[in-house]
């Protein structure tokens, strides 16, 4: 990955990772789209979007309710979209998904910490309106807006540093799984589909089985499985 | 002095704009609350006229205080409270509207974006890339969410300065109903459709084109996958989620990958 690729996933990483709760919330931060768009950056944004979909499936549970600590999939998918995007273009697409197994690992340790730098951040912009106190306690219309920039310019500094770690030593060692990587190549398939789609249906019952919109959900199921009969 | 109607009406579009950085400055003391008087502080600026700025700077004062709810329709008690201070209601009354909006406000976003509009685009999505859509499935997300996220901020601003006081009467809004009634049966539907067509796109449509018994394999794998996180779930609770789940048995499947012989 060259320079000007690292500069460009980076600036991906902290637009997705600044939207996920600070500016605008238009949910660029799913890994769905992060994904795809890390990939389309390195010139494979199919294998992007196929790293997209299955952390989409772990991330369905994430619902980025007010005070709760949650998992930042953004910028940990749009590295991870590069990542697996720059294995390709080095002629690593023959028996990816141990690859793609490792970078998910990676991508979902990544999340976690961003879950906790999300933490951080919140008690750093408790500390400086602490410092605005009595800029505040005046009714001073600067000092909102110096608040409200300096809360942006620590996620900016938050979501770039996220995608950062994800590319450089995360991306190193999923390098380095995937090297390893001695059992056939099915089974990491077996194991990454078996647990998103284990995450997916748990997210969905917690989500929808009680109630009117547990109805809902299964016929969704049975119109699903017809629909994967039909179409491929 | 009251001040209403068409003068502050120039505050509304930097007020709309700022509504979409209300959490820039979210904080475990004032939660929404700084981001709620920086977007209100555009349509209060009628009253830095008024009794030499001091109305002005006591509602800004009021208005970054402690606020909580859900950050999309937030903009009806913004709405609502910055129609309040011109209206020149009693700061005690301000201070009430503005308790009383937090706990039906976050229950009526959290029951409509997140637990329900956001997994439905998500699944919608997905379906589509499923189908073959590839990135436009991904851009149909983004529009069919956004569409509705714009809306609600945008109407939700408007809904609660014409309201002022009275804003209940926005919260009891038939299409809110209609749409709280509907989104959650859209999202279960969409989410259950979004499963089993996902599984097959990965195995057979991402360009593996593998034999139908292969594909079959992979579903049976993905029930395998789904009881044991039911099973796990059911012994361990809420403590289990999906990403603590996917990174102990990634984890443990890249281990065993190095080691096998």
């Amino acid at each position: 990955m060259s320079p000007g690729e690292l500069a460009g996933v980076t600036a991906v990483g902290v637009v997705v990772g600044v939207d996920l709760v600070t500016f605008p919330q238009a949910m660029t931060s799913r890994p769905l789209v992060a994904a795809f768009v890390g990939g389309w950056i390195l010139g494979h944004p199919m294998v992007g979007l196929l790293a997209g979909v299955v952390m989409e499936l772990f991330a369905l549970e994430t619902l980025p309710v007010g005070a709760a600590r949650y998992p930042d999939w953004g910028p940990p998918a749009a590295a991870a979209g590069a990542l697996l995007a720059d294995g390709v273009r080095a002629g690593g697409g023959e028996g990816a998904w141990p690859g793609i197994l490792a970078t998910i690992l990676v991508a979902a340790l990544a999340a976690w910490l961003g879950g906790w730098s999300l933490h951080l951040i919140r008690r750093a912009n408790g500390a400086a309106i602490g410092r605005y106190a009595e800029r505040l306690a005046r009714g001073d219309p600067g000092a909102l807006v110096r608040l409200q920039a300096g809360g942006f310019a620590r996620d900016v500094l938050r979501a770039a540093a996220l995608t950062l770690v994800t590319l450089v030593p995360g991306g190193i060692l999923a390098r380095f799984l995937a090297a390893r990587w001695n059992a056939p190549a099915g089974i990491a398939e077996d194991v990454v589909l078996a647990v998103a789609l284990g995450a997916a249906a748990w997210s969905a019952w917690r989500l929808f089985a009680r109630g009117s919109t547990g109805r809902w959900l299964a016929a969704g199921l049975a119109a699903g499985c017809a629909g994967a009969l039909l179409w491929f | 002095m009251v001040l209403t109607g068409l003068r502050a009406v120039p505050g509304f579009a930097f007020a709309t704009a700022r509504l979409f950085g209300l959490q820039s400055a979210w904080s475990y003391e004032r939660m929404l609350g700084i981001g709620v008087a920086h977007a209100m502080e555009p349509l209060l600026r009628p009253l830095r006229d008024v009794d030499g700025g001091v109305r002005y700077r006591d509602a800004l004062v009021r208005e970054a205080q402690f606020f909580n709810a859900h950050p999309y329709v937030t903009s009806i008690a913004i709405g609502a409270a910055a129609r309040a201070e011109l209206d020149g209601e009693a700061p005690e009354r301000i201070e009430r509207l503005r308790q009383a909006l937090c706990g039906p406000l976050g229950a009526l976003g959290d029951r409509l974006m997140w637990a329900g509009w956001l997994p439905a685009c998500s699944a919608i999505g997905l379906i589509l890339v499923a189908c073959g859509a590839g990135g436009w499935g991904v851009a149909a997300f983004l529009v069919l969410y956004n569409v509705v996220h714009v809306v609600l901020r945008v109407w939700g601003l408007r809904a609660g300065w014409r309201a002022g006081m009275r804003v209940a009467a926005a919260l009891a809004h038939p299409v809110l109903h209609r749409a709280l009634e509907v989104v959650g049966p859209v999202a279960a539907l969409a989410v259950g459709c979004a499963l089993p067509m996902v599984l097959v796109w990965a195995t057979h449509g991402a360009g593996l084109h593998l034999p139908w018994w292969l594909t079959w394999r992979h579903l049976v794998a993905a029930g395998v996958g789904a009881g044991a996180f039911a099973l796990l779930a059911a012994r361990l609770g809420t403590r289990l989620t999906g990403l603590r789940l996917a990174t102990v048995v990634l984890a443990v499947a890249a281990v065993g990958g190095m080691l096998w012989r």
